[in-house]
């Protein structure tokens, strides 16, 4: 295990290297530079907003800020398992030629998604502080100020590690099981997309207090308690409770688990099914 | 240090008619009916057994699909052998398929350097070395370019001037490349033979048994898989030749 990390850790230029390319080619020649990266979930945004507004009369303030980092955190999902799909065959003509540990592959599309999803939270962020809540009254102290909000923040940090190798243990699983069976990336993407509609990406679980089955399905969702630790303090200026961390943890564990489980039976054959 | 060794090498592999399985189909198919996909089992190396020192050239011949470019690949790291124990000491440079893996959004001169970074070296190792490369493939301008807009001719070079500069310890090399236009083949020739007399150790693939003896110190035959006769590269070439022409003159 040791050995494998160091041997990825001993290629990192390499990767590295693809990454930045990626996101190069990505940017080169369009006068939007950055805003590329922003410009699927705002403007996915500003639709849900417009269609939630007048098919609801949803209040825009905090609803806008709510579904944009629901998008930003479902953008980098979505990618690391449909963008993981195709990692392996996309690595081919390097698997046939350098013997460099197969979870590279899928790190080259997994820290792409994370550079837009970096800049996505920023925005959020920014967003957050200008239109956020009233810190007053969420703290309980008339006299607390609009800066005091920022110290939640750091407890991003921890969230984005964990989001890291979540997005990458599921680029793995999902990279290799497409290896083995051709209709993987087809039957994800539909799946993908009821997942969609099942995690609290454009709504919050207190959408549905009324419907308690419905809440108890929604509480199953794996990918709830990272949505939670994204809202919690850019929406409402708090540092997410332990158990939603812990919760977290759970999901990346388990899935971490699978991924070096199947990158440990494949490993040594993946070459002969590409 | 470089070593090889080889002990007792098996490698099978499983291929399959069409390319993948659905998983469709993988469900239904288990449950229901036999499958129409059938598995073939493939025995590419049979009990291979080898052991090479510093110092030892050897040379890998055979007739079409008797597993020479399989051997080179085992010793590469890129396959892993079904069974058996495979021990490779010292920094292993592989020449073949050299012309795959080009990013064709990047211009030249970023696939020489992710190119670079995969054979090991560092940017700082890179940087020295850009210069070299650049001028060792005669691109000039074009290394501005998309690698995509690039003939096959331009590719070859660009990889050939990336993958030989390099020291290796241990070098392996299937077949012997043609590479660009004449004056760059003679270029790339000498670039070889000098590259082959700094390896500590080399094994080469290659059909031209006449170059053979003049390479190898050591040769081996390979046929199906196995291993026919290893031993001084010239008795076994003889050898081989010997074979080949019966077979020509019973046919």
């Amino acid at each position: 295990m040791q050995a494998y990390l160091g041997a990825i850790w001993k290629c990192r230029f390499f990767w590295l290297s693809l990454v930045k390319m990626d996101l190069r080619s990505r940017y080169r020649g369009s006068l939007l530079g950055l805003c590329w990266s922003l410009l699927h979930p705002i403007a996915m945004t500003t639709i849900l907003c417009v269609v939630f507004r007048f098919a609801f009369h949803q209040a825009l303030d905090t609803y806008a800020p709510l579904v944009f980092t629901g998008l930003t955190f479902w953008g980098f999902i979505s990618a690391s398992v449909i963008q993981g799909c195709g990692c392996f065959f996309q690595g081919e003509s390097y698997i046939r030629q350098f013997p460099a540990p197969m979870a590279i592959y899928p790190l080259r599309n997994v820290l792409g998604a994370a550079f837009h999803f970096g800049i996505g939270i920023m925005l959020a962020m920014a967003i957050g502080f200008v239109y956020g809540p009233d810190v007053r009254e969420i703290y309980g102290n008339p006299s607390a100020t609009r800066f005091q909000q920022l110290l939640s923040l750091p407890s991003l940090l921890p969230t984005c590690l964990l989001l890291l190798m979540l997005g990458w243990s599921l680029s793995i699983l999902f990279g290799l099981l497409s290896v083995r069976f051709r209709d993987t990336r087809h039957l994800t993407e539909i799946a993908l997309q009821g997942m969609f509609y099942l995690t609290p990406v454009m709504y919050t679980i207190d959408t549905f207090k009324n419907q308690q089955r419905l809440t108890r399905l929604l509480h199953c969702n794996p990918l709830v308690p990272f949505l939670d630790l994204i809202r919690e303090p850019i929406l409402f200026a708090r540092v997410p409770s332990l158990a939603t961390y812990a919760a977290s943890a759970a999901v990346v564990m388990v899935s971490v688990l699978l991924a070096v489980a199947a990158l440990r039976i494949e490993e040594r054959r993946l070459i002969f099914h590409l | 240090m470089a070593r090889i060794e080889l002990e007792q090498v098996n490698l099978t592999f499983h291929v399959r008619q069409e390319r993948g399985v659905r998983l469709k189909d993988f469900i239904l198919k288990r449950l229901f009916m036999p499958s129409r996909n059938p598995g073939m089992k493939v025995h590419a190396l049979r009990d291979i057994n080898l052991r090479l020192e510093r110092g030892d050239r050897l040379g890998i011949i055979g007739h079409n699909g008797a597993g020479k470019s399989t051997i080179l690949k085992l010793l590469a790291g890129i396959y892993q052998p079904s069974s058996g124990r495979r021990v490779v000491e010292g920094r292993v440079s592989s020449l073949f398929d050299i012309a795959l893996g080009f990013e064709g959004e990047a211009n030249g001169w970023e696939n020489i350097s992710f190119r670079s970074y995969l054979q090991g070296e560092t940017p700082t190792s890179v940087r020295a070395k850009k210069q070299a490369i650049a001028e060792f493939s005669e691109l000039g301008d074009f290394l501005n370019m998309p690698v995509r807009f690039y003939s096959a001719g331009m590719m070859v070079r660009l990889a050939f001037s990336i993958a030989t500069a390099i020291e290796p310890e241990i070098l392996l090399v299937d077949e012997v490349l043609s590479v660009g236009d004449l004056a760059f083949q003679n270029k790339a020739r000498e670039r070889m033979r000098e590259m082959m007399a700094k390896a500590h150790l080399m094994v080469v693939v290659s059909h031209d048994l006449d170059a053979m003896p003049q390479m190898c110190n050591r040769a081996v035959w390979m046929d199906h898989g196995q291993v026919r006769a290893m031993g001084p590269c010239a008795e076994v070439v003889a050898a081989y030749r010997a074979s080949v022409g019966g077979h020509a003159i019973a046919a």
